[in-house]
């Protein structure tokens, strides 16, 4: 099914220009609303690049990002009511995602395929509920189902968030570039497409999904953190909600799972059927699972899939991986 | 002794509620065991069940458990066309894709129940729906009583439907190996539809038990799947008799865990069970 593709190499000098262009957004003034876009655009890229590199390059169809995001985001804001400086609990909220991710490794690796899905589908719910349940601080109005806000972020403003999306968007893009063009990488591929091969072929099959898993976390969950540190607020019916793996799984099926650009165009159409649909709020959902279902039966490798078989991609790449080709 | 007489009515409850779930799982552990695909929208097409009844009873005045009589064909139709025209198709292309399909296709359940029946909770009162038994020191829900009795009818006539009619064999030919099924004049595709319809009689049974037991909403459908997700594997995927004991499991975990740590943790007490039981025996009780 799988087919393989050139991929064009290089590119690094324009991508990094793209980034420094939208770093300065806020200070040339652009619009609020265009701010707000960007960041959320910024904020699903990384989760989906993360999405995609467990289920369309290692295999691990996980659906628990939510786990992560929801373990973050109240690290950040249960840290904050302990006096933890914002910015250090961004950082400690990836950290625990990454620790909570290799600590039910060592249940969940032990399931294959569809039985890693379900496995996993349970995290969020049991997180849900110990939320639900424990409080450490701030009773009796704060914690349990009235969840947390976010101290000590008076003087963050947008423009900090968005720059603080758009470093881990950019460090997820970089990320999977490298993931993908080192040995893990191929590791990875590798069990994607036929594990007990991998095994036998001494591809160490555990610490590889270990490691593809914990990143996945630490990036998942420092991005989630970000955006608790713009929504400043957190409680757990929406910290552990499916809706986060709809808005993942729409960015990545849409764009091309397995495909390296997918995400960025799923993710920007994510975003605009997100303001587009708001005036359609009651049908969203439909539209949404229309979506999935159909892109699924038409083109199950999302546009990026689309693309690659049309002529003006093709010529492109030539062009690209010709000119490389000489170089290297 | 004292200890002994307060644990019977949660012990007996656990049970009880254990069939009911087993009813619920049942579909979703008959669909992978043959067609080897996860219904994530599994649970959603339970609350269609309910919301069916719902219907029955308040628009046309007809016991909920009567109602079956026609619910059950609508459900197995719906269930035919699913496999036939989306999930058959879906199959071919891979494995996630099922699974990316059944997700769209129950978040499109979830908002047409919303339009219809409004987010506002709901559930099946009828007169019995209230009423409760004693035997002894153990004081039961009449309702509970019933889903289990249910559970027990729907497994022996499942069983012995795959045991004796041709469907039924054609249809654990299909499980145990597509490609020589297939071989052997079986049209799996076919089969699959059948086992996928099958699956959603089920459903509309379970969903006018569960309208019975507790109150749903257009959103209770991911719950009682993560449920069912959790009973079928305790149980091992694709067993009668494991969905049967996964579910009691589960129901024990559930009223046990309420009993010892407090309402509120009862759920999570049952979540932890199953991810201790994956960690140990990944395959379930009666896994193959």
């Amino acid at each position: 099914m799988k087919v393989k593709i050139p991929r064009p190499r290089g590119l690094l000098t324009p991508l990094i220009a793209v980034v420094v262009v939208l770093a300065l957004f806020p200070v040339i003034g652009v619009s609020r609303s265009w701010i707000l876009y960007l960041f959320l655009f910024f904020i699903y890229l990384s989760m989906a690049n993360m999405w995609n590199l467990l289920a369309g390059y290692s295999g691990l169809v996980s659906l628990c990002p939510a786990a992560f995001i929801g373990l973050a985001g109240y690290t950040l804001a249960i840290g904050t009511w302990f006096d933890l400086p914002w910015y250090l609990g961004v950082i400690a909220g990836g950290l625990v995602a990454a620790v909570f991710a290799a600590l039910v490794s060592f249940p969940v690796f032990r399931l294959k395929g569809i039985y890693f899905a379900i496995g996993t589908l349970v995290l969020p719910e049991v997180l849900r509920f110990v939320f639900t349940i424990w409080a450490p601080i701030g009773e009796p109005v704060y914690g349990g189902g009235a969840g947390y806000t976010v101290k000590g972020i008076a003087d963050v403003s947008g423009s900090h968030t968005y720059w603080l999306a758009l470093a881990i968007a950019a460090a997820s893009i970089f990320l999977m570039r490298y993931v993908l063009r080192s040995k893990l990488g191929s590791g990875l591929a590798a069990i994607r497409d036929n594990e007990s091969t991998a095994a036998s072929s001494g591809v160490n099959v555990f610490n590889l999904k270990l490691s593809s898993f914990v990143i996945a976390a630490f990036i998942t969950g420092i991005a989630g953190a970000i955006f608790y540190v713009y929504q400043g607020f957190i409680e757990p019916m929406s910290a552990f909600s499916v809706r986060w793996l709809v808005i993942i799984m729409l960015a990545t099926v849409i764009g091309g799972e397995g495909t390296e650009e997918g995400p960025v165009l799923g993710s920007i159409v994510v975003v605009v059927l997100y303001f587009l649909l708001a005036r359609y709020a009651e049908i969203s959902l439909i539209i949404q699972g229309s979506i999935l279902v159909g892109i699924m039966l038409l083109a199950p490798q999302g546009i990026m899939g689309f693309i690659r078989k049309t002529r003006p991609y093709l010529y492109l790449l030539e062009l690209a991986t010709r000119r490389r080709g000489k170089s290297s | 002794m004292d200890l002994l007489s307060d644990l019977a009515t949660p012990v007996v409850m656990g049970i009880m509620l254990g069939g009911l779930y087993a009813v619920i799982a049942l579909g979703l552990s008959l669909v992978f065991g043959v067609i080897k695909e996860i219904n994530i929208a599994h649970g959603d097409l339970v609350i269609l069940g309910s919301y069916f009844g719902y219907v029955a009873m308040t628009v046309f005045g007809i016991d909920p458990i009567l109602s079956l009589v026609i619910g059950m064909p609508i459900l197995f139709g719906i269930g035919f066309a699913i496999q036939k025209y989306l999930l058959n198709r879906a199959f071919k292309i891979s494995m996630d894709a099922t699974l990316i399909i059944a997700f769209g296709l129950s978040l499109i359940l979830q908002n047409v129940y919303q339009l219809i029946w409004t987010p506002m909770a709901r559930g099946l009162t009828t007169p019995y729906a209230l009423e409760s038994f004693s035997a002894g020191p153990i004081h039961v829900p009449l309702v509970y009583l019933l889903d289990f009795l249910a559970a027990i009818l729907v497994m022996l006539f499942l069983q012995q439907f795959l045991k004796r009619t041709y469907l039924g064999r054609a249809i654990r030919a299909a499980a145990q190996d597509r490609k020589t099924a297939h071989l052997m004049g079986i049209n799996t595709d076919r089969v699959y539809a059948y086992t996928f319809a099958i699956s959603m009689a089920l459903a509309a049974v379970a969903g006018i038990f569960l309208g019975l037991t507790f109150s749903f909403t257009p959103i209770s459908g991911m719950s009682f799947l993560i449920i069912a997700l959790g009973v079928v594997v305790l149980g091992g995927m694709g067993s009668i008799v494991g969905t049967f004991v996964g579910g009691i499991a589960f129901g024990l975990a559930q009223t046990l865990g309420g009993y010892f740590f407090g309402v509120a943790a009862q759920m999570l007490v049952a979540y932890v069970m199953v991810l201790v039981v994956l960690a140990v025996i990944p395959r379930g009780i009666f896994g193959r």
